[in-house]
């Protein structure tokens, strides 16, 4: 009976030709692969924000009360080269006045998440750090399964680049789910 | 018999025997067979507008251009997904509902496209289901037979047949809609009795049914305008099928307004809508209508129907003969040139017997036929294809086990419903 395997596998060729390669492509593009059908096991989670990001949007809160049993750590991270720079050009004075106004910035941007996350009864804890935007967070991903974070995330956004590079980086960079809002 | 019979028959024999063997593309077969008749005078130049039929051949054309410009919005992969979200990852809701869509589908568009179209999606969700495919796909191909059975449009034997015998739209909805919802439901119900134990979900249902909801139909739209565009067009054409008898025009002529209508509003370039038309099916029609004129202008044709005039007594005995012989060659011979064969044996039968149940019988034979075998019609061949590219084999003979069943199943249904209907008890 081969030959009519045969048979039907030169039937086909001569109907569907190239089209099912055309139709599968298409479909690829909304087919989940393997890979993105495994649901991960969210048990903690990293919100990263700056002086560039944007406040949680309500979708993102939702997502948050999805994983309400996840542990949640919110990071503001200050960039330490800017400080740096700051005490080797202008002094110790500057510095620390810069270091000041920086570290005000991030008490009032986390009381404003710390209240929402409050009102959804979510538990989580808070840090504000000095250091690599990108570094850190890559870091501090091997002990989250899944981040957070502001598409304006280390640097403005500009109207061709509608995700800061630092952004770009973090995403291209690690293996854990990231969520850019 | 004179030699221009001889040649006639010969180059038809010789012809059928290449396409069934598949050793050359059967446009070629038909093309080369069509030549010799033309070089050697069989079927006179100026007599070729007489036999090839434009009706057909333009209404093809016509669905071809709407067909595939719809395709580029992404309308087909939006209806499969939209299918697959319904059944809610049920193995019976999956079995129902795509039989009834491809079946709906089929009886506008052509049996090939739909099947290429829904099958991928189709492998997709039985493969999340954990559940063997092949009574899904088996289902799929009969469904599409069945439902190109139900109207003018959706089988090109049912074209032709149209054409020949100046049927409309509506007649072949009235007489092979209700045969086609029948013979649907049963082979449905067949294939469940037949598969129950392989319709059993072994993963964990929720996060199954989770995946299947998690598509997004609204991904499949790749231009929202020409979307909509097509949705309308598609309408207004198969609106224009249900009046075009009323408004004394040609179904091809509708095809081809809706092709034109659509190639001026949508936009698309018509180079590349051109393109895509299947021009090796037109000009395989083509010559196939050159190769049986040759068999119309030599006389063999009204010998043969003469003959079968003569050993036929009666209408009801013609519907049944010509509805199981039809059947059973349809079911390893290719459709399309049985039926442009059948087609003027049925008219040279006219003067001796009302011909018009026997289109009926010609049309349920020749459409219901191609579920026979693996090889009995396009679809058939194009979902055991892609199975196999996916590693799912569906082997010949497990497919005549189940084809040849259903084929006695729905052309007994039909043959029924035709008789009780023109010849009664």
């Amino acid at each position: 009976m081969g030959w009519l395997h045969d048979i039907i596998l030169r039937k086909f060729n001569s109907i569907a030709g190239t089209r099912y390669e055309e139709i599968i492509k298409a479909y690829e593009n909304f087919f989940l692969t393997e890979e993105e059908m495994v649901i991960p096991e969210i048990e903690s989670l990293l919100l990263a924000f700056d002086r560039f990001s944007c406040e949680l949007p309500e979708n993102v809160y939702e997502v948050l009360l999805s994983f309400r049993d996840a542990r949640v750590t919110a990071v503001y991270v200050i960039d330490e080269a800017v400080f740096r720079i700051i005490r080797e050009t202008l002094g110790e004075a500057e510095a620390e006045e810069f270091k000041k106004k920086e570290l005000a910035f991030a008490e009032k941007f986390l009381e404003t998440v710390e209240e929402k996350l409050r009102t959804l009864n979510i538990n989580w804890e808070r840090r504000i750090i000095f250091g690599d935007k990108s570094e850190y967070v890559m870091d501090a991903l091997e002990n989250h399964d899944l981040l957070i974070l502001s598409r304006h995330y280390g640097f403005e956004t500009t109207k061709t680049h509608s995700i800061s590079p630092v952004v770009f980086r973090i995403v291209q960079n690690v293996k854990k789910p990231v969520i850019v809002y | 018999m004179d030699p221009m019979e001889l040649t006639a028959l010969a180059i038809f024999i010789g012809v059928y025997a290449f396409i069934m063997s598949e050793k050359i593309h059967r446009t070629v077969a038909a093309m080369f067979g069509a030549s010799i008749i033309l070089l050697l005078k069989v079927v006179p130049w100026e007599k070729v507008p007489e036999y090839l039929d434009l009706d057909t051949i333009l209404l093809l054309a016509g669905m071809m251009v709407v067909v595939n410009i719809a395709r580029e919005s992404g309308l087909f992969e939006y209806i499969a997904i939209k299918t697959a979200k319904l059944s809610k990852g049920s193995p019976m809701r999956v079995l129902l509902l795509f039989s009834v869509v491809t079946a709906f589908i089929s009886a506008f568009l052509d049996n090939v496209t739909t099947v290429l179209l829904l099958t991928p999606m189709l492998l997709y969700i039985t493969k999340k289901m954990d559940i063997d495919p092949v009574p899904f796909l088996l289902s799929e191909i009969f469904a599409s037979n069945i439902g190109g059975t139900a109207t003018l449009i959706g089988d090109p034997p049912n074209i032709m047949i149209g054409s020949a015998a100046g049927l409309s739209f509506n007649e072949f909805l009235l007489n092979m809609g209700p045969i086609a919802l029948v013979d649907l439901f049963a082979t449905v119900a067949i294939i469940y009795l037949a598969y129950r134990a392989e319709m059993k979900v072994h993963e964990d249902v929720e996060s199954m049914a989770m995946t299947i909801m998690s598509l997004d139909e609204r991904d499949a739209i790749k231009d929202p305008v020409l979307f909509k565009k097509s949705i309308a067009v598609l309408i207004g054409v198969v609106m224009g099928f249900f009046f075009h008898d009323k408004l004394g025009v040609e179904p091809a002529v509708i095809a081809l307004t809706g092709a034109s209508v659509l190639l001026l509003w949508g936009g698309t370039s018509p180079e590349h809508a051109l393109e895509k038309v299947e021009w090796a099916t037109l000009f395989f029609f083509g010559g196939l209508f050159i190769i049986v004129g040759s068999l119309v202008e030599t006389g063999v044709i009204s010998q043969v129907s003469r003959w079968m005039v003569n050993h036929i007594h009666g209408e009801g005995e013609a519907i049944l003969i010509i509805s199981w012989f039809s059947a059973i060659s349809s079911s390893v011979v290719d459709n399309i040139p049985f039926t442009a064969t059948m087609i003027p044996l049925i008219k040279a039968m006219a003067g001796y017997l009302n011909t018009y149940p026997l289109w009926w019988a010609l049309s349920l034979g020749a459409c219901l036929g191609g579920n026979g075998t693996a090889i009995g019609a396009s679809a058939n061949v194009v979902v055991i294809g892609i199975a196999y590219r996916e590693g799912i084999r569906i082997t010949f003979s497990d497919f005549l086990k189940v084809g040849m069943t259903i084929m006695i199943v729905t052309v007994a249904i039909g043959t029924a419903i035709i008789w009780f209907r023109y010849v009664g008890l």
